[in-house]
């Protein structure tokens, strides 16, 4: 079986100019973690992400600072928050961006998952156009169901 | 891609150029080499910093083919004991950073009673001194300057003047022990001096410098600390920051702080027992920081690789080993004492304008350079100097206080210096412009510098 016969094919998709807030209730609405960002001409060009939010608003030498523990929120963070309407999705997207090709085997996309982190990954065609989205979910799902 | 290319036929030109003088002023054909070489592989450093291990490789490489230095004196020259040294502490400062001891430095600042603008500035100077001093200056700065982020946040005022003022603080104390700077342990390693040493002549020294540095800074950024004292007035205590973090559990902090108090302990009294056992100088400075990671490599077993893959940084040790070779092969060749003959020639018996020559040199090359770098081609010359009959206990703390308070001189002068710049730029979007930092860091470096110079001119206390 190949990821194009599983792959989420309808993807919403953000535009890196648009607003981050918008771009966050968009996440909340649809209870996703995560949309694939395009540019003007379709291009896929990041990954806006509740992982990137977070990273976006907490302090980035974090985890060089080893262990302690927040007692209280900072005032930088509530800051960020407040002004995350100031932002576009381009200021906040992931820009490297893993892909795999629509003709790849489950296997190999549930191994890159894996060595990449990935908890989702967009689908190209042979033209590096966006086709389409699988999840971990999905993939786990397929598997499962192929030998059962 | 222009510009790289450009670059690169810049830094074959002048290396070639440096070997053709050479040459010219009388150097043999493997002396001449190896100053090829080393110069490009320090122009390489340069003009292409990401691609140093790179130059580094390939230079030793050459060296080897030529013949100009043979395998065994690549051993020889490589200073494994600096570099044993180096990731023995690099491991030890893993479990520190693991257990929460930077970040209970950080909240020791963020809890400071009564916080009035000169005593923060007084406190972010001492702990980055006194950190500096006792880990490292790269290790010190991130924790620093994430305390000051956190307080200036707070206070809704600008952090770029009391992250300035961290970090010229964080230059100034890695001078005062071997292990603040990794240029002290390459010092101490060939020059003989021992931690006591340091502690007796390189930090009262720095001590000096650091409270003359906080009453130049306090005048300095004297609007901003004003504007600070005027917040911290309006927006009352600082509770919220007084239980902003916590740092879980103290039972393993309490055992990560012991194994790094007896570090610290041996290391400091290596010299009394090496002499105790008559063991070869610098042994037991080097058996420390082994034993100690290893003992904390068996307590926290399940995270040992982490620690040796993560905390020990392989690609700037690796680029310091083969730095090491190559300045060595400068030995090796007869290339330093061949310089350290023409440098004398031009100084001829006045010892006090060799200190100020290799002092004023090693601060201005500091500032552009590397400090490991630029240290690790005077060793050589200063060794040649010793060669010749001159002592060269002065040149050694010269070269020390150079290559740390020159750091402070421009923002790329030290690591110290880019990774502060580099967070709060990725933090807070200041870009600090090459101006900006120059003009204090001028000031502070020079300052410091000339009570350097006074202190190894005119008083007989570093001969």
């Amino acid at each position: 079986m190949k990821v194009k016969e599983i792959m989420t094919k309808k993807i919403t998709s953000l535009n890196f100019e648009d607003n981050a807030v918008t771009a966050l209730e968009l996440l909340l609405k649809l209870k996703i973690s995560g949309l694939p960002v395009i540019n003007d001409t379709g291009k896929l060009v990041g990954m806006f992400t509740e992982k990137e939010i977070l990273a976006k608003i907490l302090p980035k030498y974090l985890e060089n600072v080893g262990g302690f523990v927040y007692d209280e929120n900072p005032k930088a963070v509530k800051q960020k928050i407040l002004s995350f309407g100031d932002l576009k999705v381009k200021d906040v997207m992931r820009k490297e961006v893993i892909t795999i090709d629509e003709d790849s085997a489950l296997c190999e996309v549930a191994h890159t998952m894996l060595v990449q982190k990935a908890r989702r990954i967009p689908i190209i065609d042979k033209a590096k156009n966006i086709v389409g989205i699988v999840s971990r979910g999905d993939i786990v799902k397929a598997l499962f169901n192929e030998y059962k | 891609m222009i510009i790289r290319l450009l670059k690169l036929v810049l830094l074959f030109l002048i290396a070639v150029f440096l070997g053709n003088s050479a040459k010219g002023w009388g150097m043999t054909q493997h002396q001449a080499l190896s100053i090829t070489i080393f110069s490009a592989s320090i122009l390489g450093t340069l003009f292409f910093w990401d691609f140093r291990l790179s130059f580094a490789f390939i230079g030793t490489s050459v060296l080897l083919l030529t013949k100009t230095i043979d395998l065994e004196h690549v051993i020889e020259f490589s200073s494994l004991e600096v570099i044993l040294f180096l990731v023995g502490m690099m491991v030890i400062i893993g479990l520190l950073k693991q257990e929460g001891f930077f970040a209970w430095i950080v909240q020791l600042i963020l809890r400071i009673r009564n916080l009035t603008a000169k005593k923060f500035v007084l406190v972010i100077s001492l702990v980055s001194a006194a950190l500096s001093a006792m880990t490292s200056e790269v290790v010190s700065i991130i924790f620093i300057v994430a305390a000051v982020l956190e307080i200036c946040d707070y206070f809704e005022v600008k952090p770029l003047p009391f992250v300035i003022i961290a970090v010229l603080a964080t230059n100034i104390g890695s001078a005062a022990t071997v292990l603040g700077n990794p240029i002290g342990i390459l010092i101490a390693s060939k020059s003989g001096l021992t931690f006591e040493d340091f502690i007796l002549k390189a930090f009262p020294l720095a001590f000096v410098c650091l409270i003359a540095a906080i009453f130049l800074v306090l005048f300095w950024y004297r609007k901003a600390i004003i504007q600070l004292d005027k917040n911290i007035k309006e927006l009352g205590a600082n509770e919220m920051l007084i239980k902003l973090i916590s740092v879980p559990p103290e039972r393993n902090l309490r055992i990560g702080l012991a194994i790094f108090t007896v570090t610290l302990f041996f290391i400091a009294l290596h010299h009394r027992f090496e002499l105790l056992y008559g063991l070869p100088a610098n042994t037991v400075l080097l058996v420390v920081p082994l034993i100690s990671s290893g003992c904390v490599m068996i307590w926290k077993w399940d995270k040992a690789r982490d620690y040796i893959e993560r905390d020990v940084e392989w690609w700037t040790l690796l680029f310091f080993l083969l730095l090491f070779v190559q300045a060595g092969t400068l030995k090796y060749t007869g290339s330093t004492v061949f310089i350290a003959e023409r440098i004398i020639g031009l100084v001829g018996q006045n010892f006090n304008l060799l200190t100020t020559v290799i002092l004023f040199i090693s601060a201005i090359g500091s500032s552009l350079l590397d400090n490991v770098v630029l240290v690790a081609a005077f060793i050589p010359v200063i060794q040649g100097f010793g060669t010749l009959g001159i002592d060269p206990r002065q040149l050694w703390w010269a070269i020390l206080f150079g290559g740390c308070f020159g750091g402070n001189i421009t923002l790329v002068g030290s690591t110290a210096n880019i990774i502060a710049l580099g967070i709060i730029e990725k933090e807070k979007d200041i870009k600090v412009t090459f101006l900006t930092w120059f003009w204090i860091g001028l000031s502070v470096g020079a300052l410091t510098t000339g009570i350097v110079w006074l202190a190894l001119v005119f008083t007989p206390f570093y001969r």
